[in-house]
Order: C-alpha cells, then sequence, then structure tokens
C-alpha cells in the first residue's frame, strides 16, 4: 500500500483515498532503511553520491593545500604524508586538485543535468499534453538531436563555444534535452488519459493549469530517475571535454583536465598523476549510476516486482 | 654593372667575403651512403603550406625548407650559428661593400627551379622586394612577420642574371644572419606565392611528390641539384602525429626515424632514451623562449609600475623547475650564453626586475601595485588568454599561481592556435603567456621582429622611441665588443620597462635513431632542416 501511494500524489491522493484511511506514516529513516536493505547497490551509490556532495561542499576544509599554487621545489613528488596523493608536473597537490575538482565536477553534472532535464521536461510535457503538430515539430527536432551521441555533440559544442565552465554546463545540457524530453513525454502520454485529468478538463480548468498543476507533479518520479541516470554521463562528459582540453579550463582543478595530456606524458615516471583523477571520476559515475538504477527500480512500478 | 663602377675594383682590393659552395663540405666521420627514405616527426600539418615567409612557426619551416634554397645558409654540419659558419647556397660568393651599406651576392649559374625553369638574380629581387613590402614588389604575402628584418633596406638590384645587390640605408651586418636563416629561402618569381601554400617549386634538395592532409608530405630527390652528390637520400616522408605520446611510441617503434624539433620535454627524451638506447639524444638550445605578452596599448598595462610588479612577480627559476623540469635556462630578450652570443650576463641579470631572491621580488611587486592603485581592497583581476596547447597551458598555469601570492587575480581563457596570431596581432588581449621563436640569435631578428614599433610580431604594443634609437645604432655597430654592449643595454632597458617580460630559455631535447647522420641540432630550431647531408648507416 505504501508503494502504491508513493505512485499516486497531489489531487490524485485526495479524489482516490478518504482522510484518515492511510497508512501510518513512515519516517525518512525507516525509508532510507529500507532502501538500504531492498537495494544495497543502490545506497553504495547513494553513499558515494553523497560522498561527493560532501567533498565537494567542504571542498576548502578537507584540502591541504591551494589546489592552483605550482610548487618548484615539489615537482613530481610521491603520495607522503604532507601530499597525500603526490603532486603534479608543477607541483601541485593532487589530493587538494581532487577535492576541489569534486566541486566542478558536481557543479557541472548537476546544473548541466538540471538545466537539460528541465527544458527537456517541459518540451516533453507540453509535446506529451498537447500532441498534434507542436508534438510532430518537437519530437522530429528531438529525433535530430537524439541522433548525436552525447559527447559528438558536447564536444562540437564546446569546441565553437570556447573552454568555460558555463560553456560545458551549456554544452552538456543540450545534448540531455531530447533524452528528458523523451522520458518526460511518454509519462505524459498515459497520464493524460487517466481520469482525474478528465474530471479536471471537466470542470473547466483551462490546459496550462492542467498541464503545470495535475500532470507535471506526477511525472516527479521518472524526473528523478532521469537526473540521477544523467548525472554519472554528465560527469564523464565534463572530464572527456576537459581531458580533451575544451571543457573546464585553468587555473580550476578539474579531474579530466587532470588526466590531459601533460599528466599523460608524466605517467611513466609519476603513475598517481593519472591514477587517483581516474578512481574519483570512477567512482563518482559509479556512484551516481548505481543510485540512479536503484531509483528507477524504486520508483517505476513497472520494474518494482510483486 | 654599369651603375656600379666601383664594384669591381672594391671587390678586387677590398677582397671578397667568399666563401665556397657546399660541394667542399666533408661528411662528419665515416664515407655517407646513398639511398633510403628519411620518415620524419611532423607535429601538425604545415599551416601555411611551404609557403615559409608567410609563417612563423616551425611547423612550416621543418617541412619546406628541404624544398628551397637560401642565398646563405648556416653550415648544416656545425652545430653553433655565427657568422663564421654561413656558407653560400644560391649565393657562390658574397662581398659587403661601402662599409656594410651594400651586400652583394654573386649566384650560381647552374641552378634550376624543380619546374626546369632558370634560376636568376630576378628571384632574389623578387622575393625580398616582396617580404619588405617594396612599392614596387610584383607580390604580395598574405601574413607577412619578419617585414621588419628588412626595413633597412632601401633597395635591392638585380645588377645582372647573376649578381644582385642589396642596397642598406645604414650599415647593418645582421642582415646576412637574417638571410641564412630556415626563415629566408627564395621564392620562384614565375609561381604566385599562394601557391606555394599548397605545393612547392623550389631549388632545394629534394622535391615535393605528394602531401596528404594528416597522413604525409613526401619529397624525393631532386636529380637535378646543383650540389653534385647531393642529397644522400632517395626520399623523404613527413608524418604528422599531434598526440605527444603517439608521436614519440612511433620513434621509439622505428617508425619514425628523427624527431619534430622542439617537441621532446626533458621528461619524455629521459623515458624514450631510456627505453630505447639506440635513440640518441641531443641537447641543445631552441631559440625559443617563454614570455609573458603584457598589452601596453591598454590599461592596467599602460602602466609600466603594473608591468614591472607583475615581472617581479614571477620566479623564473622556480618556472624553470617546474614547467620544463630543469630542461630551460634563465635569460633576458636573447639568448643566454652558452647557447647564445648576445644573452646578458648572468650578474647583469641579477639586478633587473625579476631576476633577484623571489621573496624580496615578490615583496618589491606589492609595494608597485599598492603604489598603482591595486590591493587587498581593490585586486588587480587580469584575463590571461593562451593558446590551448599543454605547454602554454601550463606556462599559464604557473603564471597565474605566481600571480596570486602578489594579490593579483587572474583567469585564463583558452585559444584556438588559429585564433590566437590574429587576436594578439590585433591586441586584442590583456596578458598572455607565450613562446616566441627566433629564426638566428641575433639582436636585429628579435629586435626588430618583437620590439620594433609597428611591426606585425610586436605583439604588446611596447613602442619607446629612446628603445628604438638603441635598436638602431646597436644595429648598425661594426665592433662586436661595442656591440655586445650596446645590445646588453637594450635587454636591461627591455626588462626594466617590463615590455615583454622573460621567462626562460627553452633547452632542446633532439632525439633521432643513431643509424641518421649528419642531422646535427643548432642553437635555432629554425635553420637546420635543409636535409641535404643526412644519410642513413643502414
Amino acid at each position: 500500500m505504501a508503494d502504491k501511494r508513493s505512485t499516486v500524489t497531489g489531487d490524485a491522493i485526495e479524489l482516490t483515498l478518504p482522510v484518515g484511511l492511510g497508512l501510518p506514516r513512515v519516517g525518512f529513516g525507516t525509508t532510507i532503511w529500507r532502501f538500504c536493505r531492498r537495494k544495497p547497490l543502490g545506497a553504495a551509490g547513494g553513499l558515494l553520491t553523497l560522498a561527493l556532495v560532501v567533498t565537494a561542499v567542504l571542498a576548502n576544509f578537507l584540502a591541504t593545500q591551494d589546489p592552483i599554487a605550482t610548487d618548484a621545489v615539489h615537482t613530481l613528488a610521491r603520495p607522503s604524508p604532507q601530499f597525500w596523493l603526490g603532486t603534479d608536473h608543477l607541483g601541485r597537490d593532487i589530493y587538494s586538485r581532487i577535492v576541489h575538482g569534486a566541486r566542478v565536477s558536481l557543479i557541472v553534472g548537476v546544473l548541466s543535468t538540471l538545466l537539460g532535464s528541465v527544458l527537456g521536461g517541459l518540451i516533453g510535457l507540453l509535446s506529451g499534453y498537447f500532441g498534434g503538430r507542436i508534438d510532430l515539430i518537437s519530437q522530429r527536432v528531438m529525433d535530430i538531436l537524439q541522433g548525436l551521441p552525447l559527447l559528438v555533440l558536447a564536444l562540437v559544442m564546446s569546441a565553437s563555444l570556447g573552454p568555460s565552465i558555463q560553456n560545458v554546463i551549456l554544452a552538456i545540457s543540450i545534448p540531455i534535452i531530447p533524452r528528458a524530453g523523451r522520458v518526460i513525454r511518454s509519462s505524459v502520454l498515459s497520464i493524460r488519459e487517466m481520469q482525474y485529468i478528465e474530471a479536471a478538463r471537466g470542470l473547466g480548468i483551462g490546459h496550462l493549469r492542467i498541464a503545470f498543476r495535475h500532470v507535471l507533479p506526477n511525472t516527479i518520479g521518472p524526473f528523478i530517475v532521469l537526473t540521477t541516470a544523467q548525472l554519472g554521463s554528465a560527469i564523464l562528459v565534463e572530464a572527456a571535454l576537459s581531458f580533451l582540453g575544451v571543457g573546464v579550463p585553468e587555473p580550476y582543478p578539474s579531474w579530466g583536465r587532470m588526466l590531459s595530456v601533460s599528466a599523460a606524458e608524466y605517467a611513466q615516471k609519476a603513475p598517481w598523476l593519472v591514477l587517483f583523477p581516474g578512481i574519483a571520476i570512477s567512482l563518482a559515475v559509479f556512484g551516481s549510476n548505481l543510485l540512479g538504477d536503484a531509483l528507477r527500480d524504486t520508483l517505476d512500478p513497472r520494474l518494482r516486482g510483486g | 654593372m654599369s651603375r656600379f663602377p666601383r664594384l669591381a675594383l672594391v671587390l678586387g682590393l677590398a677582397g671578397l667575403s667568399a666563401v665556397t659552395g657546399l660541394t667542399a663540405i666533408p661528411a662528419v666521420g665515416q664515407a655517407p651512403k646513398s639511398g633510403g627514405v628519411l620518415n620524419i616527426m611532423q607535429r601538425e600539418d604545415p599551416p601555411q603550406g611551404f609557403s615559409i615567409h608567410e609563417t612563423a612557426t616551425i611547423s612550416t619551416v621543418w617541412p619546406g625548407m628541404p624544398c628551397f634554397n637560401n642565398l646563405v645558409l648556416f653550415d648544416p654540419l656545425k652545430k653553433t650559428e655565427s657568422m663564421d659558419t654561413i656558407i653560400g647556397e644560391l649565393a657562390e660568393k658574397w662581398s659587403w661593400q661601402d662599409n656594410y651599406r651594400n651586400l652583394v651576392f654573386f649566384l650560381r649559374k647552374d641552378v634550376k627551379w624543380h619546374d626546369g625553369k632558370p634560376f636568376t638574380s630576378k628571384d632574389v629581387k623578387y622575393t625580398f622586394d616582396m617580404v619588405r613590402e617594396a612599392p614596387d614588389a610584383q607580390a604580395k604575402l598574405r601574413i607577412n612577420p619578419r617585414k621588419d628584418w628588412y626595413a633597412n633596406v632601401e633597395k635591392i638590384e638585380a645588377a645582372d642574371p647573376y649578381t644582385v645587390v642589396f642596397h642598406l640605408k645604414r650599415p647593418q651586418p645582421s642582415l646576412l644572419m637574417m638571410l641564412a636563416s630556415g626563415y629566408s629561402p627564395v621564392y620562384p618569381a614565375h609561381v604566385p606565392p599562394a601557391e606555394l601554400r599548397t605545393t612547392c617549386v623550389g631549388t632545394g634538395p629534394f622535391k615535393l611528390k605528394e602531401w596528404k592532409k594528416g597522413e604525409y608530405i613526401d619529397f624525393v630527390k631532386n636529380a637535378d641539384y646543383f650540389v653534385k652528390g647531393r642529397p644522400y637520400l632517395d626520399g623523404l616522408r613527413y608524418i604528422p602525429i599531434q598526440e605527444r605520446g603517439t608521436k614519440f611510441a612511433a620513434l621509439q617503434s622505428g617508425r619514425l626515424d628523427v624527431a619534430f624539433p622542439g617537441d621532446a620535454s626533458k621528461t619524455i627524451a629521459d623515458q624514450v632514451t631510456k627505453a630505447e638506447p639506440r635513440i640518441k639524444l641531443t641537447i641543445a638550445h631552441q631559440n625559443v623562449n617563454d614570455n609573458l605578452l603584457l598589452n601596453v596599448t591598454k590599461p592596467p598595462f599602460n602602466n609600466v609600475k603594473v608591468r614591472q610588479a607583475i615581472s617581479m612577480a614571477i620566479d623564473r627559476r622556480a618556472a624553470v623547475q617546474a614547467v620544463h623540469q630543469g630542461g630551460a635556462v634563465v635569460g633576458a630578450s636573447l639568448a643566454p650564453r652558452p647557447y647564445g652570443v648576445w644573452g646578458l650576463l648572468e650578474k647583469d641579470l641579477a639586478g633587473l626586475p625579476g631576476y633577484g631572491k623571489s621573496a624580496d621580488e615578490k615583496a618589491r611587486a606589492r609595494k608597485l601595485l599598492i603604489e598603482a592603485g591595486f590591493g587587498p581592497a581593490n585586486p588587480l583581476k587580469v584575463e590571461m588568454a593562451t593558446r590551448n596547447i599543454p605547454i602554454y597551458i601550463d606556462l599559464a598555469s604557473f603564471v597565474i599561481s605566481e600571480l596570486r601570492q602578489v594579490g593579483v587575480e587572474a583567469t585564463l581563457k583558452q585559444i584556438e592556435t588559429a585564433q590566437w596570431h590574429p587576436l594578439a596581432t590585433r591586441k586584442e588581449y590583456q596578458a598572455g603567456p607565450n613562446l616566441t621563436g627566433i629564426g638566428p640569435d641575433d639582436p636585429d631578428a628579435n629586435f626588430y621582429e618583437n620590439y620594433a614599433c609597428g611591426s606585425p610580431r610586436n605583439y604588446t604594443g611596447y613602442c619607446d622611441e629612446q628603445v628604438m634609437k638603441m635598436i638602431d645604432q646597436q644595429s648598425q655597430e661594426l665592433d662586436p665588443k661595442k656591440r655586445v654592449q650596446m645590445v646588453w643595454n637594450v635587454q636591461k632597458k627591455l626588462e626594466e620597462d617590463a615590455a615583454r617580460p622573460m621567462i626562460d630559455w627553452r633547452l632542446e631535447h633532439y632525439l633521432q635513431w643513431q643509424y641518421v647522420k649528419n642531422l646535427i641540432p643548432h642553437q635555432s630550431i629554425y635553420n637546420y632542416g635543409r636535409m641535404q647531408e643526412v644519410w642513413l648507416d643502414k
């Protein structure tokens, strides 16, 4: 029953469940505990994502050195008590750069995912709800956009816009739009046929009000799944763009850039230059993917089982 | 000749600074073997094709040189370039006349262009009138980076088909050094310069066979070459590979025989020679410096105090260690000794802004910034622009870190190479960590190209009448000892004005397989790519 309630939100609850007949309230801690028990891999992913968030937020406190400061005396220093993960060829502390790089990765990942998902979601909502020509035209545009792989489209955009954080966010968000649009549209297509929507129409409520007030809130489940799943891709694409030199510019520490040409040049002599940023990228992407999968299983009734 | 009645007499009496042709060059060590194709590393497709006069990058000079000849050239078999190592190519002999005001070249008569047409003095006049943008020049270059090398040339006269005279406004001994650079080939008068961007018609030891962009540039031996018995090789193949790891793996595996000049860092060179001991490492000098461009035409860098503060903030010795892992040396605007002839001595450097103890210099920088109106409450904010290439970005990261230590907040804008040069020429930037390569190790070549008022390559816009006067004075000084002193004074003044703060001079770590003979790195990477003397011992 609890699960059924979670899929039916907003006005629909008021129409179907009389007040007082609902199940007892389940605490947040209990919900998390149940999620961890049912989806241990998802919980591990959540933990990794949480670690990423905490690292990004507390980067100033967690870093032991200035991540930008070069140090001619300690170039390519091995991991040591002074430099936990060693230093790069300019003498910059790898650990501090990874910690601050988490902030860059998270900002770029979250903002580009949100921007792409929100824009795509809006297009999907209007396209799915109104149908007809709006649907036809918007979906053909989506077809074109979706025909290009995420990395290729982001690469073309980033190269033409020039390397900067804002441009990277924009470049990654645009390829997300058609994915988000398709997911939200498919949800809207089923929701708009439901009885409570018909009832709302019967009461004379305007289309925009129905779309945004009664349809949109019910797409929140797929939206969360979508954003969590895209977060990993966005982090990976940011790393790839920075690796290729069209992403986040120096002096901001970026995991992708830490892996790029200069590091590759010294990798034989100082493997920690590529090892630790590589691990950081892997863990962040792995974590958000695991969490996204688990959330999808939990929030999507077709995959919930039983 | 009738216009120069004194010429024959002067030539006879004054004696010729005659140098015999290249046929006299001996092979070093064992007897050279003919045959084989040399596989050569190329950094990228040559941006200006083979039009060397239109380029400012080794990417064009390196594959362009085997196609052409100069009037004179630095001896390819001698690693040190100087007036004494200049040998004739298209010029059999040459002579300074009228106290270094006229330079007369006597040309070879047996030279043909690759298309079979004869080479004459008209080709020489055509080429250098075009480069100096003479009013009656028959052609125009699209880009002309070294126009100011020839600003002192009053006129060029093709006295007869095999004699050409450069008339100068004032004495300028350095003209010969500039003409001996790989940047100074003679173009064919019957071929428009635009065509040389896609094909190559020269007189050089190798003819262009095919250029397949992104794959290879193939040259074949010029069977009609005027130096008998040369070249030794049957052909050359330049293979462009951009990614540094890949290209040096290709060298290590034997797919390439020789490296691209200036591409191997000290770390890479150490790794490659350790992995493959049959690859030979030669440490030389690149004649390429790291510097910081400050746009003096706009605030805040039109204020000399701000420029000096920026210069003082940069620890040069730390740059050598951090950016180059020790593979560079500190120097002012001309290459330091022992790699160069004109560089300031260590004791003179120590007194210049930015060359003292780092902590003291940074303290002085902060003081100057406060005097200029910048402090913790109102920090100087600078947008750096640099090419989107790792060696530039590493330098920029280092500079930004140094500037932060004196309270300057710098950000970095990475720019594609194709956009960088027009942007720098138009001075649409605030500051830019930069690499500057100079053809020959010569004060005129450097000063007129990079510091002269109005020069297209004077990216900073620095223009000072007093400095121009000092540059002109040293240029016409015939006593080498006096001239060195004058050149030092110019360098000191440039550093004091922070006209273009020098950071360091790159050392060359040149890699080639041991079986490649007679490819000898010089003190400048721009002058030894002719490949005429190179042979393979395998």
